[in-house]
């Protein structure tokens, strides 16, 4: 008898704290979309109720003023192509490093593994410099060439295509360890009965390696294209230009000097949360397996 | 591993050109950095053209010197030791209790609560803190939340003197019953409460006909209030980050403890269930042990992850009011782009926080080695 009631007593408690931990999840986003449709004037007396009138009004004020159709189309740019360029590297490195017998596999694979320990947040500062003196240095040498002035030569400030090489680097060590492991375990025999048939290296690759990894893609792709879609700290010092920002940029810059304008400023964080939440939705059970595969970084 | 196709050569070629461009990008983005800031902490180097322009030189330890007797290096040190111990003793422990509830099957619909409690790590945390600067604000939705239950309770209190006092009948012992349940600030104001506060209700004119009118004035004049101060309290501004720290991340754990968990061999547990043992033995004497691994990785990720908090409270706080919440990072990007530059401070900063994630991780992997059960 008093062994079923401490029972029930541990099933309750339980289920109290489970249902208290979704509930707080769940509430504040749904207070956050339910306030994007109420006039800024009423967010100011009721900040609880649902709106006396569900303006849509908030969200054209917010894509507009937040220039979103530019920052989405920057943030889909910047997301798949990093994406796209760390899943080919890494499977590509991983296929040298798992199957070609190599003496500089040992330190290489090593520093990649060691590089999942840092965060390249730390490095920002350093990385910033860098990056901008390697644009001093092709600049000036572009100059004394005479072709441009040295100070317009940019290849990592304030452009695409540098932004886009930081991210890819930035996930690598993570991809290259998951994508060497996976390698590891496709059987030598397929290989060589390519190799039988004459096939070389690259054949192998393009053949057998790649079209075998999608998995160990699709787990590096649904790590990474929420990690690259929500960075923040690196495009905020690496990007200056409004055409050329993401979307967590654009979303700050409504709690700066727009902050008083509360409807739109709700309705720009569900812009921002928007996509994402779709893609968790619609890849839920790849996004979990990639979680629990121990990739996680945060 | 493959021997070579044809020939070493060949075999080589294919190598280097495989790794190198991934190699590559690994050395633009952590190798050269790195480097690049041990180099810099120790110079005077501070802008302009590295190589060619103004002549910089090694000066040696200074700006750790500096950075010692720096009081802001140790506040911001101190928030960051408060996010790691908060995320390792708040986000794992709680994310593996809830694992283990779902995984034992303590509580339905598992799969349902897990993904729910996913999302917030899926969300851009710059969408995240502004929407938690607003709930905390000093006339944000915390606020709001806490008034209306203090105005409901003010307004049942009000009903009831009224009821006692057998109508609108204004005694002596009617507002002493009302400054009962009043705020203590606003009686404050009065010099005499008791009689101040009967002239005042006397002369306002109220009669029993527009009751709703005194119950409203009275409201708003004496009702408590609570306005959060964690914008602005000193002492408290940390409280907000840490909530949201353990908030966001949570759920992360909670898969991966769940999803490492289904792979122990589920005969051990029920047969220990069999014997007796409790769910508490259980989780103690099975579970834990079979993930020590799983856990020190996490928590390896986690301190990795905390010591490099940087957009949620740039979101949130901008490390302020007043350096408050400022943290290694916040500190190391102001050092850098706000105001003046003093970028070899700035380097040193940067070198600090990898320094000491490899401590962290280091002693994590020590305690692991030491105390750990049998590994996966």
């Amino acid at each position: 008898m008093m062994k079923r009631f401490l029972e029930l007593l541990g099933k309750g408690a339980a289920y109290f704290v489970i249902i208290l931990f979704t509930l707080m999840t769940v509430y504040p986003v749904i207070w956050l979309l339910v306030n994007s449709f109420k006039a800024t004037p009423e967010y100011m007396v009721d900040k609880i109720g649902l709106p006396k009138e569900w303006i849509v009004a908030n969200y054209q004020g917010a894509w507009t003023l937040g220039n979103f159709d530019i920052l989405i189309g920057n943030s889909v740019l910047y997301t798949i192509v990093s994406a796209f360029g760390i899943i080919f590297f890494a499977i590509l490195a991983g296929f040298g490093f798992a199957k070609i017998k190599n003496r500089a596999t040992g330190p290489i694979y090593g520093s990649f593994v060691l590089g999942l320990l840092l965060s390249i947040t730390s490095l920002m500062v350093p990385l910033f410099l860098e990056v901008s003196q390697v644009d001093k240095l092709i600049g000036s040498l572009f100059a004394s060439l005479g072709w441009m002035k040295a100070e317009d030569f940019h290849l990592f400030y304030n452009t695409r295509i540098g932004m886009i090489l930081i991210y890819i680097g930035s996930g690598l060590p993570m991809a290259v360890y998951l994508c060497t492991e996976y390698i590891k375990s496709i059987p030598d025999s397929l290989i060589e009965a390519a190799r039988i048939d004459g096939a070389g290296y690259f054949q192998i690759f393009w053949r057998i390696i790649f079209p075998m990894s999608v998995p160990i893609a699709t787990t590096v792709a649904v790590i990474n294209v929420p990690n690259i879609w929500n960075e923040f700290a690196l495009i905020n010092i690496i990007v200056s230009d409004t055409a050329l920002k993401s979307l967590p940029l654009g979303i700050l810059r409504f709690s700066g000097s727009m902050s008083t304008d509360y409807g739109k400023q709700f309705a720009a964080l569900v812009i921002g949360m928007m996509p994402m939440l779709l893609f968790y939705f619609a890849f839920q059970k790849q996004i979990t397996k990639g979680v629990s595969g121990g990739a996680v970084k945060g | 591993m493959v021997l070579p196709l044809r020939g070493k050569v060949e075999s080589a070629r294919a190598y280097w050109a495989f790794i190198t461009p991934a190699f590559l990008l690994y050395l633009l983005v952590f190798a050269f950095p790195i480097v690049l800031s041990v180099i810099l902490s120790l110079s005077n180097y501070n802008g302009g053209k590295m190589f060619g322009g103004e002549p910089w030189t090694i000066v040696g330890f200074q700006q750790f010197q500096k950075l010692f007797v720096d009081p802001n290096f140790w506040l911001a040190l101190k928030n960051n030791i408060y996010i790691v111990l908060i995320s390792v003793f708040g986000q794992i422990p709680l994310g593996f209790l809830l694992a283990y509830l779902i995984y034992r099957k303590i509580v339905r619909w598992g799969e349902g609560w897990q993904a729910i409690l996913y999302v917030p790590a899926i969300i851009s945390v710059i969408v995240l803190g502004i929407m938690w600067k607003m709930i905390f604000a000093s006339n944000g939705l915390l606020a709001d939340m806490m008034n209306s239950i203090h105005h409901t309770t003010f307004l049942a209190g009000l009903n009831h003197i009224l009821q006692v006092s057998g109508g609108f009948n204004i005694t002596d012992d009617f507002v002493r019953q009302l400054i009962a349940i009043s705020d203590p600030h606003a009686v404050g104001a009065f010099e005499n409460p008791v009689n101040d506060l009967k002239d005042l209700i006397v002369s306002g004119g109220y009669t029993a006909q527009n009751l709703d009118v005194f119950r409203t004035d009275m409201l708003n004049l004496l009702s408590p209030k609570w306005t959060p101060e964690f914008m602005s309290q000193q002492d408290v501004a940390m409280i907000p980050i840490l909530f949201v720290t353990l908030w966001c991340w949570t759920g992360m754990y909670l898969i991966l403890f769940h999803a490492n968990m289904q792979k122990i061999d589920n005969q051990i547990i029920e047969a220990a269930r069999i014997d007796g043992a409790s769910e508490m033995q259980v989780l103690r004497n099975v579970v834990v042990p079979n993930l020590s691994g799983v856990i020190a990785n996490a928590a390896i990720l986690c301190i990795a992850g905390s010591l490099n908090t940087f957009a949620l409270i740039w979101a949130m706080t901008e490390g302020g009011p007043m350096n408050v919440t400022q943290v290694l990072a916040i500190y190391m990007y102001q050092k850098a782009f706000i105001g003046a530059p003093d970028f070899p401070l700035a380097n040193a900063i940067s070198l600090a926080i990898v320094a000491f994630s490899f401590i962290l991780i280091g002693i994590t992997l020590i305690i692991e080695k030491r105390f750990g059960g049998r590994d996966q």
